[in-house]
């Protein structure tokens, strides 16, 4: 029964990147939920959105989050939950590296946190890599929807 | 729940499947209704008697004093028991001497025990000692944020110390009298995008963060340049 070639290992693969992702993303939601006023903060911290339009995203993300990760630990939608984490992913990197280009220092408030930090304390490097991973993954979820114990199909 | 190459039933994994798409949307919808809504100003929550809504619900001494100064902390914030170090016996004599407007905005998004706080303080007010319970607050701020001693009975022994032994007080602290007005001023710090803690404006223009914080003689300056006599 054991199939080790690409065909065999990939319902393997796509059931490790929607936990991976689908983990992340509910660790990240789940940590802000709690702390709507921090969340908002550390969107207003990347001073790139109108402060109203901020406040918004920081008191509402946390919980699109944790809804495209229970869609993807679940295994149901798992294609537009893929691309709308993915997305989300993408935006993240864009905001980072304009914080990074801009001068400014701050935490990227992904998990908790945000706002100003002292100068040797920005992560963006760190971040941009990791948030670029986690694209990878939804972009081979994408392509690869179906896989191990998934509640869909 | 393991994927199979071949379905019993479409009908029923296209209703497993919808039924678990519709009930993450109603907890993501419901959640973005609520944690929106919760942040939001609320005109007919109890404020304190010094509270201004005009000066965003912040409490107000010496309404008719020139220069204005905007103070904006947190109680747990360490950073803001450095500034109180610094400047807060400064600011008391201000405001006694009537030399300045102080409006004070106690933030609360380190966690649950700056809400309480908060709250406490807003109830110190309205009873004529928040200056005393503000110094208080500071001078036991624990060592680690979220620590678990600002319980609402820790708060009113506290309160206790400086003379505040009413039964109005020890309510106001343990029902949450001022809860609704410690989320307008968030909402308010939100609008105005105060994003750090301590953040101070005078006359509407936040003084320099390197010269002016944590220097007695920074922070004068720019008060003496703001007016003050």
């Amino acid at each position: 029964m054991s199939d080790f070639s690409i065909k065999g290992l990939q319902p393997w693969l796509t059931l490790i990147s929607r936990l991976i992702l689908g983990g992340v993303l509910l660790a990240a939601g789940l940590l802000k939920v709690t702390h709507p006023a921090k969340s908002a903060m550390a969107v207003r911290a990347y001073e790139v959105l109108p402060v109203t339009f901020a406040n918004f995203l920081g008191y509402a993300l946390p919980w699109i989050e944790v809804g495209i990760a229970l869609l993807l630990i679940l295994g149901v939608a798992v294609k537009p939950a893929a691309l709308s984490g993915g997305l989300l992913m993408f935006l993240f990197i864009v905001a980072i590296a304009q914080a990074w280009a801009r001068g400014l220092t701050i935490d990227c408030g992904c998990f908790g946190g945000g706002g100003q930090v002292a100068k040797g304390e920005t992560k963006y490097l760190e971040e941009i890599l990791r948030d670029t991973g986690l694209v990878l993954l939804a972009l081979y979820l994408m392509k690869f929807p179906r896989g191990k114990f998934s509640l869909d199909r | 729940m393991a994927a199979k190459p071949t379905k019993s039933s479409g009908q029923k994994d296209n209703f497993t499947r919808n039924l678990v798409i519709g009930m993450v949307a109603l907890v993501v919808g419901v959640g973005v209704i609520f944690s929106v809504t919760g942040n939001q100003t609320k005109v007919s929550s109890k404020i304190p008697t010094i509270a201004s809504e005009a000066e965003g619900y912040g409490l107000v001494f010496n309404p008719s004093a020139m220069p204005v100064i905007d103070i904006w902390e947190d109680f747990q914030c360490p950073v803001c028991r450095s500034f109180e170090s610094v400047v807060g016996s400064y600011l008391s004599q201000l405001v006694k001497e009537n030399k300045a407007k102080v409006i004070y905005h106690p933030l609360s998004f380190i966690g649950p025990e700056s809400v309480r706080a908060a709250n406490a303080a807003a109830c110190a007010a309205e009873e004529s000692k928040f200056d005393e319970f503000h110094t208080l607050l500071y001078k036991t701020q624990s060592t680690t944020e979220n620590s678990g001693l600002w319980s609402n009975d820790n708060l009113v022994g506290l309160g206790a110390t400086v003379g505040l032994t009413s039964d109005s007080f020890k309510k106001c602290v343990n029902d949450g009298g001022f809860l609704g007005w410690v989320n307008n001023i968030a909402a308010d710090g939100a609008k105005k995008n105060v994003n750090s803690t301590p953040t101070v404006f005078v006359n509407g223009k936040e003084i320099d963060r390197n010269t002016q914080y944590m220097d007695l003689n920074g922070f004068t300056a720019a008060l003496v340049a703001a007016g003050l006599k």
